[in-house]
């Protein structure tokens, strides 16, 4: 029912703001014994309870292989919210929370751990009016996904409504992520899938599209005819952080490249959507990837860092991590020229880099604009005039900043990039949601709009495979970079060649 | 803090404040604005206003001006204070500040605010107006008043309720109003619209509040069903009770908000609150 019915159906409504508070339901969380439940999901859950924002009835299982009893779950979750939440904690808040907080050890692969699932959801139904909707957050490890899929469609409730949130990485290449689409697609609608990825509820991601859409000076020169070239930066000054068993596999195009950097692309080059459903800006993103040039071995570096330095402290290098094979060939940078085949963007480059043990964390999204076509001033270098440059800023520092030329005040006509910063925090200091609030909470709502598609991810893998399927064929000498320097010489060469250089940071 | 004695004076003080704060081995301070506030702030409120203040600089940046009318003041002259209060930003070393303005305005100067506020508006940004006590009167505070995009007053302030409200309704053509009376029955509003439709047959309400609070409650109600709903009010300082029919009223939610939260959710609203109005407008003459 449209809001305009229910206003005149009833009219105490009109004139009150609508809380997007979801229906009843249970959140069932497997892997809920690991480290995203206790640094991410437990927090996010947290933070939705002491803004009133979880239905009323409400319930959470917690199911994992760890042997602990519910009361050393809520214990622990306990001391998550309190270590890594953004919000002082409250006793009280918690006390609800935990209160409708079950906590199953099981291996889900066994029969009666399926059962003992199933059956404390029909208690929780029962007990707090959950009413048999059910959202199931898979944080678990790929391989374990089949099954559990497997099972809880098999397990399907009769009544109320099912959702699925997947973690990343869906799959491992494109056929895997084929695979895997079709068993969940066996036993969910694509529209009780929610493929997440956390970057999409970023609020500096979606202020993208607000920063796009809603203001009138920056669409009309959004495009190749202004635009000289776009930059997308996901930096990290962490190393593998003990994570060698999935790194070995997944290495820094998998890990970031296929789902976090294909997104900052196509938001930054998706044709604005007829209205914010979630179709229509689906549509959008997946037309960007469709026309996404495969790029050429040249177009495409990769490397591995090796010992160096960190804010000063001596850092490891990759193979010499725990975990690591010392003769290991995993790519922990990647860079690449991308172009996007379209109206809009042809001939203009997307360059991407994404890297562990890079100076600095950072991400962010630079928009390069053209120079200004004919500079009237008399200056000892034309290099003084900089191009424009729209930055935003992912994280951490949330916000967008442009640069522009200025005078320097005093005799004579010296003129500097001086930066115009619009800060997140320092315009609308109420805190930011992180973005697993943002997910879990339009999950609940069934809104999937910042959720991948299928076909999305189908996408994003078929663009990953062509990138790196020239990479079986050569054995470069890793390592080339140093920890703490921004990625080896060819990364900087791929840039150079155009005449270009990677933004300072 | 400073004394300051003129417009003038006041922009070289804030200019010389904003060089202070930048950190000596850093870049400049972030000043990033998103309004203008004004609060009118006769004696008996200076207390309550400068409370509210606090955290509210934080979730707003903002100028914001206070203006301490002193008619009685022997004295023809405008007395100003100017203040940066500066914030870290989360995970940043810069600081983000925003401007105080405390202005005494002494004798005549008080007859005439706008003309004093006018030259500090931050240029282009939508221009809040808080009025503590029954909204003004006179031509220099309509002045004052035709300066804001939304005038937030608090009716629970007001001696003579009736009065006021239709003094009030008068203005809705002329500036978007916010009352804190009213966001503050919100909660109470959502729960009775929670009970449609056993709450369409409803003739009697009956609250444990403030005057206010519990007059727009039931012109709320009367408004919105089209019929006129009896209100019986047990005064308190604060909503505790509301009823309908003799049916107790459970609100959603019970966390009471502080006078910064209210006034910082008003900060956040544009455009005119057409609901509020009808309930309002319903107390005038010619509707009762």
């Amino acid at each position: 029912m449209t809001q305009v019915a229910e206003n005149a159906e009833n009219p105490l409504l009109e004139g009150l703001r609508r809380r997007r508070t979801p229906e009843p339901c249970a959140l069932t969380i497997f892997g809920a014994s690991g480290d995203l439940t206790q640094r991410k999901l437990f927090p996010a859950l947290y933070a939705l309870a002491l803004r009133r924002l979880l239905p009323e009835s409400f319930a959470i299982l917690g199911v994992a292989r760890s042997e602990m009893s519910t009361d050393d779950f809520r214990a622990s979750m306990e001391q998550a919210v309190k270590e890594h939440g953004r919000d002082e904690f409250r006793q009280d808040v918690w006390d609800q929370l935990a209160e409708s907080t079950r906590y199953v050890s099981t291996d889900f692969a066994d029969d009666p751990g399926e059962d003992s699932v199933i059956a404390c959801l029909n208690e929780l139904d029962e007990t707090y009016g959950t009413a048999g909707n059910r959202v199931y957050y898979l944080a678990v490890p790929p391989a374990a996904i089949k099954t559990i899929v497997t099972e809880l469609g098999e397990r399907r409730h009769a009544t109320g409504w099912t959702r699925l949130i997947v973690e990343k990485p869906f799959g491992h290449d494109l056929e895997s992520a084929k695979q895997l689409n079709a068993c969940i697609l066996e036993h969910f609608e694509e529209s009780e899938i929610f493929r997440i990825d956390h970057y999409l509820g970023k609020e500096t991601v979606q202020n993208m599209l607000v920063l796009r859409f809603a203001n009138g000076i920056f669409e009309p020169i959004w495009n190749r005819q202004f635009v000289d070239h776009v930059q997308i930066t996901v930096a990290e000054s962490l190393g593998i952080e003990g994570r060698a068993a999935f790194y070995e596999k997944a290495g820094a195009v998998r890990d970031i490249v296929q789902n976090h950097m294909l997104q900052l692309l196509c938001i930054s080059a998706m044709e604005p959507p007829i209205d914010f459903t979630a179709e229509s800006v689906r549509n959008e993103k997946v037309k960007v990837l469709k026309a996404l040039h495969t790029p050429g071995p040249k177009h495409v570096v990769r490397g591995q860092y090796g010992p160096g330095y960190i804010e000063g402290e001596e850092v490891p290098g990759y193979r010499e991590e725990e975990g690591v094979a010392p003769d290991s060939m995993t790519e922990t940078f990647v860079a690449a020229k991308l172009y996007v085949d379209n109206w809009r963007w042809a001939d203009t480059p997307f360059y991407i880099r994404t890297g562990k043990r890079l100076p600095r964390r950072e991400t962010t999204i630079a928009i390069q604009f053209k120079r200004a076509p004919h500079p009237p001033f008399q200056l000892d270098s034309a290099d003084e005039l900089r191009p424009n440059v729209l930055n935003v800023h992912i994280q951490p520092d949330e916000g967008v900043s442009l640069g522009i030329s200025a005078k320097v005040p005093g005799q004579g006509m010296t003129i500097r990039t001086v930066n115009m910063d619009f800060l997140y925090g320092g315009a609308f200091r109420t805190g930011l949601p992180e973005a697993y609030e943002r997910l879990i909470l339009d999950c609940m709502l069934g809104d999937p709009t910042l959720f991948t598609r299928a076909d999305e991810v189908e996408e994003q893998w078929a663009l990953v495979d062509a990138m790196i399927a020239p990479w079986k064929r050569d054995r470069p000498g890793f390592p080339n970079y140093a920890a703490g320097t921004w990625g080896p010489p060819a990364s900087d060469e791929l840039l150079h060649r155009d005449g270009r250089s990677w933004r300072r940071h | 803090m400073s004394e300051l004695s003129s417009i003038r004076e006041i922009e070289e003080a804030l200019t010389t404040l904003r060089h202070e704060s930048d950190p000596p081995d850093g870049g400049p301070t972030q000043r990033t604005s998103s309004m203008t506030h004004i609060a009118w702030v006769p004696a008996r409120w200076v207390e309550a206003a400068t409370g509210t203040l606090v955290g509210l600089a934080e979730r707003h940046p903002s100028r914001s001006i206070l203006l301490f009318p002193k008619p009685d003041d022997e004295r023809d002259a405008l007395e100003a204070d100017v203040d940066l209060r500066c914030y870290v930003h989360r995970g940043e070393h810069r600081e983000v500040c925003s401007e105080v303005i405390e202005i005494h305005l002494c004798g005549a100067r008080s007859s005439s605010p706008a003309s004093v506020v006018e030259p500090l508006l931050l240029a282009d940004l939508p221009v809040f107006l808080r009025w503590r006590g029954p909204v003004g009167r006179s031509e220099g505070e309509r002045k004052l008043i035709g300066v804001a995009d939304r005038l937030v007053v608090d009716s629970s302030e007001w001696p003579d309720l009736e009065d006021e409200y239709v003094y009030l309704a008068g203005l809705f053509d002329e500036v978007a109003v916010s009352d804190i009376a009213w966001a503050r029955t919100l909660p109470w509003r959502e729960a009775l619209a929670a009970l449609w439709p056993d709450v369409k047959e409803v003739s009697a309400l009956r609250v444990a509040g403030p005057e206010a609070d519990g007059t727009l409650l039931a012109r709320w109600l009367s408004t919105r069903l089209g019929r006129n709903v009896s209100l019986t009010l047990d005064p308190a300082g604060e909503i505790e009770l509301v009823e309908a029919d003799g049916v107790p009223v459970t609100p959603t939610r019970r966390d009471r908000e502080s006078a910064s939260d209210l006034l910082s959710e008003q900060l956040d609203l544009f455009g005119r609150d057409t609901v509020y109005e009808a309930a309002v407008r319903s107390l005038t003459p010619a509707s009762v």
